[in-house]
């Protein structure tokens, strides 16, 4: 074949390439159902493989980890031991507030975490490729019962919701991941509002939609240093899963409150993990836009269950 | 059973990239092997048939990756016909001019990837760490692609105007 014909041929190859990639773009945007239910079955028809050479390879990559991670370890452990000398101390505290708290939550009739059905997974992987800081994949899939848009725990609190499910694999969007919006109640104020990731800063929160900021910045309004994030009545995920502790408190413009929150679970770390058998809520019926993100503080906090964002609903 | 071939060696990128990549990884970053694979197929298949084992091998990774369906296999399809369409004369089969091939053009699609994910509304992925992670990922395609060129050159037929064969994908199909 002449090499200018070679050429055009090559051209418009690649021409219906990029047509092909901009319908399969265009029909990803849409949620096209065969779409996704064509990459759930390839990812399980070639989970096995990945299995296989992950059995295989397994030393090596141990090897690595021991090699080039035995400083981090270090590290962690005596972070970890810090952590446990402090948590003994609290342990006391907490289960005679834990029996006030059931005797209060009875009363006003909130679901918790810890009362719905749950089922335990394994990190399989964490991040895959280089951009993809905010997922871990996990062993259970939908022959275990999981839907898209569960809330995934461990004993420490929130870790995210499961965004694809397969037959026996799932995907878990982590609460770092800044375009996960969730609903939250900050503990010593009793204020409601949206909290998501914060990119680059893997173990930080930030709630910026919904508490303002109080009159002259009166310190005993503000949310306490220290004090417990929790999901809210209102919020996708069920009620009280601890997000983290409140960090730092400011306010970028004067009127609304913006919380730090230093996230209950080191997402870089997951080993195991529970999945709430809750009525998956990943289809939030659509509503309104409110075109402000500052709601007074006035605002009966129940109606923030009416905000909906760009992004993911709380 | 070049078609075969070139789906073994893309799923074996995949398991890699799945598995021992997420941990082994240099500064934080990890190769990135379904670009070396569309980069070398364009490098021996020519433009061509290198595109279509690019875009191939981009959709595979799309299907695993949380951003949008078909922005890799667009990008791998686009480098795989620039790799293919350099003149011929350029190549002499060297192993230093051939990684460095694969370095630039995994600069590039690494670079590419986060423009067209940032176009498309995934936040996040331009900023000081993407010049880290598109020069590390070159450098360990460029260093990976010294042992993977031979797998590649056996998946993928050369065609005439590349070093090392004369087989074009329309004689070998079916």
């Amino acid at each position: 074949m002449p090499p200018a014909r070679r050429a055009a041929r090559s051209r418009n190859r690649l021409a219906l390439f990029v047509l092909t990639a901009i319908t399969l773009l265009s029909l990803d945007f849409r949620g096209f159902g065969p779409i996704e239910t064509a990459q759930s079955g390839v990812r399980d028809v070639i989970h096995p493989i990945t299995s296989l050479v992950d059995t295989v390879l397994s030393p090596f990559s141990d090897a690595w980890n021991a090699v080039f991670r035995y400083g981090d370890l270090e590290a962690q452990n005596a972070e970890l031991r810090q952590q446990l000398d402090d948590m003994t101390g609290k342990a006391i505290q907490v289960e005679a507030d834990r029996a006030a708290y059931d005797r209060l939550r009875d009363a006003v009739d909130i679901r918790f975490g810890g009362d719905i059905p749950r089922v335990a997974a394994t990190v399989l992987r964490g991040e895959v490729g280089n951009f993809d800081t905010d997922v871990v994949t996990i062993d259970k899939g939908s022959n275990a019962g999981l839907k898209p848009g569960m809330a995934v725990v461990t004993g420490a609190g929130f870790v995210g919701r499961l965004s694809q499910v397969d037959n026996t694999t799932s995907t878990v969007q982590l609460v770092s991941d800044s375009s996960l919006i969730i609903g939250v109640r900050l503990v010593s104020t009793d204020d409601v509002g949206l909290g998501h990731g914060v990119p680059g800063r893997v173990n930080e929160f930030v709630v910026d939609q919904g508490p303002g900021w109080p009159e002259g910045g009166n310190p005993e309004l503000l949310p306490e240093i220290g004090s417990a994030v929790v999901t809210a009545t209102d919020s996708r995920y069920p009620a009280e899963i601890p997000i983290g502790v409140v960090a730092s408190v400011s306010t970028p413009d004067g009127l609304a409150m913006e919380v730090t929150v230093k996230l209950s679970n080191d997402v870089t770390d997951l080993g195991f993990v529970s999945i709430l058998l809750d009525i998956a809520r990943d289809e939030v019926p659509l509503r309104p836009v409110v075109p402000s993100t500052i709601v007074p503080i006035e605002v009966d906090p129940s109606q923030l269950g009416s905000v909906t964002t760009g992004g993911s609903t709380p | 059973m070049t078609a075969l071939r070139v789906s073994a060696v893309c799923v074996l990128a995949l398991s890699l990239q799945l598995t021992v990549f997420v941990d082994v990884r240099v500064l934080g970053v990890a190769p990135e092997l379904l670009a070396m694979v569309a980069i070398l197929a364009g490098y021996f298949g020519g433009s061509q048939n290198g595109q279509v084992v690019a875009f191939g091998a981009g959709l595979l990774w799309d299907i695993y990756l949380p951003t949008h369906l078909g922005v890799s296999a667009l990008i791998f399809a686009v480098a795989a016909h620039a790799v293919g369409s350099l003149e011929a004369s350029l190549f002499h089969d060297s192993r230093l001019q051939r990684a460095a091939v694969v370095m630039s053009a995994t600069v590039a699609i690494v670079l590419a990837y986060a423009l067209s994910n940032e176009i498309l509304g995934v936040r996040g992925l331009i900023n000081l760490r993407l010049v880290k992670v598109a020069v590390v990922a070159g450098m360990l395609n460029g260093v990976l692609s010294l042992a993977a060129a031979p797998v590649m050159r056996w998946a993928v037929p050369a065609k005439s105007d590349r070093p090392g064969g004369a087989v074009d994908f329309s004689a070998t199909r079916g």
